[in-house]
């Protein structure tokens, strides 16, 4: 039986961060670049959603992501 | 002769009474001052602060039964001693009443304290979270302004502080002073969501 993945710690709901919901042809970059004017912080907002996102690289339209 | 000493005898008589008469009215006198100045002592303190004024009054009034005491006016100190009484039963009212107010914003206070102490630091992360954030970034989005992202640290900086404010406030066990300042927190919080576009 292989080892159960270790499940990331969920972040703490916080009702002021804001919410982002991901459009078809979003890429974390993007939505970097509209919250903070620079794509390159694009891993702020992958670390605060480790929960739901594996890779960087792959979002789904529909997901909510917090925007940190 | 026999006269003289029954118009002495006569005088001695009333004399004795009216010493007998006085020194019946002593004791209730003296327990009327005594009762009032344990009423007044009772309620001095809160009453200094909810009704400063109408406790000088009250107290000037039992110094001046104090004062008859003194001159063994027995019979004035009782007749003047139901006016102090009804002033010194209107003053406990008065603080009887000021408590019930204080004891209710006291609850009030402490249940809007509750919902404070959870939103106000949640909003003071956020908005350090995101002016963190903003200070690394080359350029700002299009809905900040420079001015906006100054506004907002120190907006931040004053929820920060006032945010200290309150948790003192109410670690020194004052939960009106604390939601006071609170308030003010979120106040501070809220403008500066607001202007980094987190509204």
């Amino acid at each position: 039986m292989a080892p159960e993945e270790p499940v990331p710690p969920v972040p703490k709901e916080n009702p002021y961060a804001q919410k982002y919901v991901v459009k078809k042809g979003d890429t974390l970059w993007k939505i970097a670049d509209e919250f903070y004017g620079d794509g390159k912080l694009y891993t702020k907002i992958f670390e605060a959603n480790q929960d739901v996102l594996k890779d960087p690289d792959k979002i789904k339209p529909g997901q909510e992501l917090r925007i940190p | 002769m026999n006269k003289a000493i029954t118009l002495k005898w006569v005088a001695m008589l009333i004399a004795s009474v009216m010493l007998v008469a006085c020194a019946g009215q002593k004791e209730p006198a003296t327990r009327a001052v005594a009762d009032l100045e344990a009423s007044i002592a009772s309620i001095r303190d809160d009453a200094a602060k909810y009704a400063s004024a109408e406790l000088q009054q009250a107290e000037a009034a039992v110094v001046g039964l104090k004062e008859q005491l003194t001159r063994e006016d027995y019979k004035g100190v009782i007749a003047a001693a139901p006016a102090v009484s009804a002033r010194v039963a209107s003053l406990q009212q008065v603080v009887s009443a000021k408590r019930e107010e204080v004891k209710a914003a006291m609850v009030a206070a402490s249940d809007e304290w509750r919902t404070l102490s959870a939103e106000v630091p949640q909003m003071v992360e956020a908005v350090q979270s995101r002016v963190d954030i903003l200070t690394q970034s080359k350029k700002l989005p299009k809905n900040v302004t420079k001015d906006a992202l100054q506004a907002a640290q120190t907006g931040l900086e004053a929820a920060k502080a006032a945010w200290g404010d309150a948790t003192a406030a109410f670690s020194a066990g004052d939960p009106v002073k604390a939601v006071e300042h609170a308030r003010s927190a979120k106040e501070s919080g809220t403008a500066a969501l607001s202007s980094l576009g987190m509204g």
